[in-house]
């Protein structure tokens, strides 16, 4: 139980990552829209960069930007590798964010639904899914407006 | 059946993270792995290196620049994609209104 409290003490804020992260596995293994899955991904990445930030922080430090008062003593500035090492990850998560909600558009306009157990009963109905998607595709046309039939025309 | 399955894997995973935890250092610790070999080279010397009080900014533009031309080559590469599999869908969309008509 020892060990326990001097868990917690030291090390509260690595439990709230953990938290973060499951939050995120849970979003994605169990939640049955993509959206939702996508947002899971996200969560667990703010975790990985709040996993990070944590261990870059010192007791009694200040921000990693030079000051005359502090000198060149590393005791008085926080850790700078993993702030920098994060900003790369927001930047990558920001990139693969934007790549999955292009093909998560993709995905609705070619079957009408972003709920995974209706994609998969879809996909499973027709194996080769051009004729189905080119039925759907009509469906949206028709909705959408007479935009695409004027360039079939010509 | 597979959701209670993948839930117990969910609190394995969490179990085996707080289990993990027990080897990390303190938070807040000055003498922790993370803080001492190569992060105390930077502070001693970004400043006279390269005239920048920021260290963030002088390890990821000066230090580390090689890393950041590889993200940059990473975010040029998601935004081509984004175009490429945006423009198909809008073209597919007009091939299909013209073998209906």
């Amino acid at each position: 139980m020892d060990g326990f409290e001097v868990f917690f003490v030291e090390k509260w804020p690595y439990l709230a990552t953990v938290l973060m992260i499951l939050i995120g596995l849970y979003g994605m293994v169990l939640k049955r829209n993509l959206v939702k899955k996508l947002i899971g991904m996200n969560i667990f990445q703010g975790a990985i960069i709040l996993f990070f930030i944590i261990h870059g922080w010192k007791r009694g430090a200040t921000v990693p930007v030079y000051d005359e008062a502090f000198g060149d003593l590393p005791a008085n500035y926080v850790n700078p590798i993993p702030h920098g090492l994060m900003l790369t990850a927001i930047v990558v998560s920001v990139a693969t964010t934007g790549v999955a909600l292009a093909l998560l558009s993709l995905i609705y306009k070619r079957f009408g639904t972003l709920e995974e157990d209706e994609l998969l009963r879809e996909l499973r109905a027709e194996p080769a899914g051009a004729p189905s998607s080119g039925e759907m595709a009509s469906q949206r046309e028709d909705v959408e407006g007479a935009e695409p039939d004027d360039g079939g025309q010509r | 059946m597979g959701r209670v399955l993948a839930f117990l894997v969910i609190v394995a995973v969490g179990v085996v993270l707080v289990y993990a935890g027990f080897g990390l250092p303190a938070f807040g610790d000055p003498n922790a792995p993370a803080s001492t070999h190569v992060s105390d080279a930077y502070i001693e010397h970004a400043y006279h290196d390269a005239h920048t009080p920021n260290f963030v900014t002088v390890m990821i533009a000066d230090y580390r620049s090689f890393d950041t031309l590889g993200e940059s080559i990473v975010v040029f590469t998601a935004g081509l994609a984004c175009f490429l599999l945006l423009r198909s869908e809008r073209r597919r969309k007009r091939q299909g209104g013209g073998q209906q008509t």
